[in-house]
């Protein structure tokens, strides 16, 4: 009896031994395996980059050289397309993106600039000197990159640094991005090169001017808080208040798109609601009010509480305001409203009310994009009439409804009629230029059990 | 005592190939139908859809409120404990599967140009980063966090799709440890939506981070606008 209890336990931790190291081969070799995948990808992604700005920057010496508007636009659609697919990739490398930001900024206006190009081209207009300008810069930040992608893949076959890359994302994140890596060295030195290029100047949805663009319907002098805070009280009413707190603010408030106040206020009547108002810093208007209250029963139709809403509206002095389309969600319906001129509907002046259709109660005001965009306008009298803009889209396009209005391009706004049909079944907005009949958008409504979408 | 070390013999035999030989449960047929999905059902949304999922679970009595259309507490939990019986993922949400099981109609009538043309599938990923992120902020920091992803999508220097944003390498802490893939509650799910549909509490902000964790030296060389709870927002 004895004896055998000798060897007993021996072997059973043997055993152990064994299974514990098959078990950790095991892993070890599963680890190894999802490394070579994922080192393999960024190889490929690397490969990518290069071989997409180097097309970008053959393409952009074409262009200077081309004449034609025709040849010109062809190659612009590729510079767009390949500066997308670099700027797509490289955001996919585990690199931090502190050392990218700008490399990622130049290559996504690199395509929007070309985008902007085309626009030109087809209406027509030939390139300035100064666009001329631009593009030979984006044409020398182009080169500059792909000769340093080029030495790193030359480098590759000495020491191919993106073998262990897996790894680096981690060590990225444990040491701020200080790793050695001659690819992480590389782009951040590309990054700082890149940030000396002057600033394009364009019309573009990731253009600086519109990134950068400030609030034009505010007015007046700067509020401090307790002016901002009288102004949020005075909008909710006081009666509601039980206590008014206002967030921390840093010392860039100033660079916020609208610099403004928040304000976290405790509801009176019902214990645990939370409000939240801003406030704008110039003229210390009220831009939106989020009301957190639930609300899952529906006492009011959509109809009655679009008339609660336009009210409300009335009673903070918007008027001239047209409902447009709204959401549902639960008990709450969000509504937007449009400022109406004359009739023409001006779409960038947008002012969304939330209601709950429980008892009517405003649960939510956002009037940013009002502020963002009301000014005085002067519209003109308009060239086309409606039958002629009719005659610039199909045929068979179904019109239900038609109106003047006024819309976003770019930086500017335009005058357009609105058709609203049917095509093919589904449901469509066009818009036409009414001064020149140019089709300048077209959106697919999308309808669903919430409401109406546009896409 | 000889039947003790034989058994724990064969345990440890019997664990070591368990270890060796198991792969986390994977189910194939859930992998590859999701791109047949109609529409996923969760707590906050509403419809025709849900009614017929209230509906279904009210006849099988794993349901006891009213056929609203509203997927409220109620059919979350009836969900669940349907997911529960049949040995479905319990989420509370109807995705592809639990539609299947429930015996769903597999897709919606829509004209041919304009199917599957949807919002709500940015919202719910929107909603799951948001959750991850920010999950014990107050709601105006969850929305803040939402915002500032969409304002990301929007900016020349990020990604300019809301999944190229999210899942950018080294960009967000829950997304690099899984904390993503929670189910978002009925807070992440609102905040989420109000985001989409243009609440922007920090006005074009790009970045937040938690002073008390942020490791980057140059996240704190940008400026800050705003500070909501635990986060900082800045430029």
């Amino acid at each position: 009896m004895k004896n055998r209890k000798t060897w007993i336990a021996p072997s059973v931790l043997s055993l152990l031994l064994i299974a514990s190291l098959i078990w950790g081969y095991n892993q070890y070799r599963i680890r190894e395996q999802y490394e070579v995948a994922l080192d393999n990808h960024y190889q490929r992604l690397f490969y990518d980059v290069r071989d997409h700005v180097q097309k970008v920057q053959v393409s952009l010496s074409k262009a200077l050289l081309a004449s034609t508007r025709e040849r010109n636009v062809l190659l612009f659609t590729q510079i767009m397309n390949d500066a997308d697919q670099a700027r797509d990739k490289l955001a996919q490398m585990p690199i931090s993106h502190a050392d990218t930001v700008t490399t990622e900024k130049f290559l996504t206006q690199a395509a929007d600039y070309s985008y902007f190009i085309i626009q030109k081209h087809m209406e027509g207009q030939e390139i300035t000197p100064e666009q001329r300008e631009a593009i030979k810069s984006i044409q020398l930040n182009t080169t500059a990159f792909n000769e340093e992608l080029n030495s790193l893949s030359n480098s590759m076959i000495d020491d191919n640094f993106l073998v262990g890359m897996a790894n680096a994302g981690r060590r990225n994140r444990d040491n701020d991005g200080g790793s050695t890596n001659a690819l992480v060295t590389s782009l951040a030195n590309m990054d700082k090169e890149v940030a000396k290029a002057p600033e394009l100047i364009y019309d573009g949805p990731f253009a600086d001017q519109m990134i950068n663009r400030k609030p034009v319907g505010l007015s007046g002098n700067n509020v401090n808080l307790e002016q901002a805070k009288k102004a949020a009280v005075d909008f909710i009413g006081s009666d509601r208040i039980r206590n008014i707190q206002a967030f921390e603010q840093g010392e860039g408030v100033d660079e916020m798109r609208i610099p403004s106040y928040t304000f976290q206020v405790e509801d009176k009547n019902t214990r645990g609601v939370l409000t939240y108002v801003s406030v704008s810093k110039q003229g210390g208007k009220v831009l939106n009010i989020t009301n957190t209250r639930p609300a899952s029963e529906r006492n009011l139709t959509v109809e009655e509480g679009q008339q609660k809403a336009l009210d409300f509206l009335k009673s903070k002095g918007f008027n001239n305001m047209e409902p447009n389309y709204n959401l549902r969600y639960d008990g709450t319906v969000l509504y937007n409203f449009v400022y109406t001129q004359n009739n023409v509907t001006v779409y960038p002046d947008l002012v969304k009310v939330k209601v709950a259709l429980d008892n009517g109660e405003i649960v939510g005001f956002d009037a940013s994009a009002y502020y963002l965009n009301h000014k005085a306008r002067s519209l003109n009298e308009v060239t086309l009439d409606q039958e002629e803009a009719r005659n610039m889209i199909k045929t068979n396009f179904d019109i239900d409804s038609t109106r003047l209005t006024l819309i976003p391009k770019g930086e500017n706004e335009v005058q357009c009629y609105e058709f609203k049909g049917k095509y093919n079944d589904a449901d469509y907005i066009v818009y036409i230029n009414a001064e020149t009949g140019q089709e300048e958008q077209i959106l697919q409504i999308i309808q669903n059990e919430n409401g109406t979408l546009t896409f | 005592m000889k039947k003790f070390t034989i058994i724990t013999m064969i345990l440890v035999v019997v664990f070591s190939a368990f270890i060796q030989f198991y792969e986390p449960g994977f189910d194939e047929s859930e992998a590859y139908n999701y791109s047949y999905a109609p529409r996923t059902l969760y707590w906050g949304t509403s419809g025709k859809d849900v009614r017929t999922v209230q509906d279904k679970l009210l006849r099988w009595r794993y349901y006891d409120g009213s056929v609203d259309g509203v997927y409220g507490a109620r059919t979350y939990r009836a969900v669940r404990r349907f997911q529960e019986k049949n040995g479905l993922n319990v989420d509370g949400v109807v995705g592809p599967a639990t539609a299947r099981a429930l015996g769903m109609p597999e897709a919606f009538a829509s004209p041919a140009s304009a199917q599957g043309t949807n919002r709500s599938a940015d919202e719910y990923l929107l909603a799951r980063c948001i959750h991850g992120e920010a999950r014990g902020e107050p709601y105006v920091g969850k929305v803040a966090v939402g915002a500032v992803i969409l304002n990301r999508v929007r900016s020349p220097q990020f990604p300019n799709t809301v999944a190229g944003v999210i899942y950018q390498p080294l960009a967000f802490t829950a997304v690099a440890d899984g904390q993503i893939n929670l189910t978002p509650n009925k807070d992440s799910i609102n905040a989420a939506r109000d985001a989409m549909n243009g609440w922007d509490p920090t006005y074009g902000t790009l970045y937040y981070w938690n002073p008390a964790t942020a490791t980057s030296k140059w996240i704190w060389s940008r400026k800050v606008t705003l500070k909501i709870g635990k986060h900082w927002f800045g430029i």
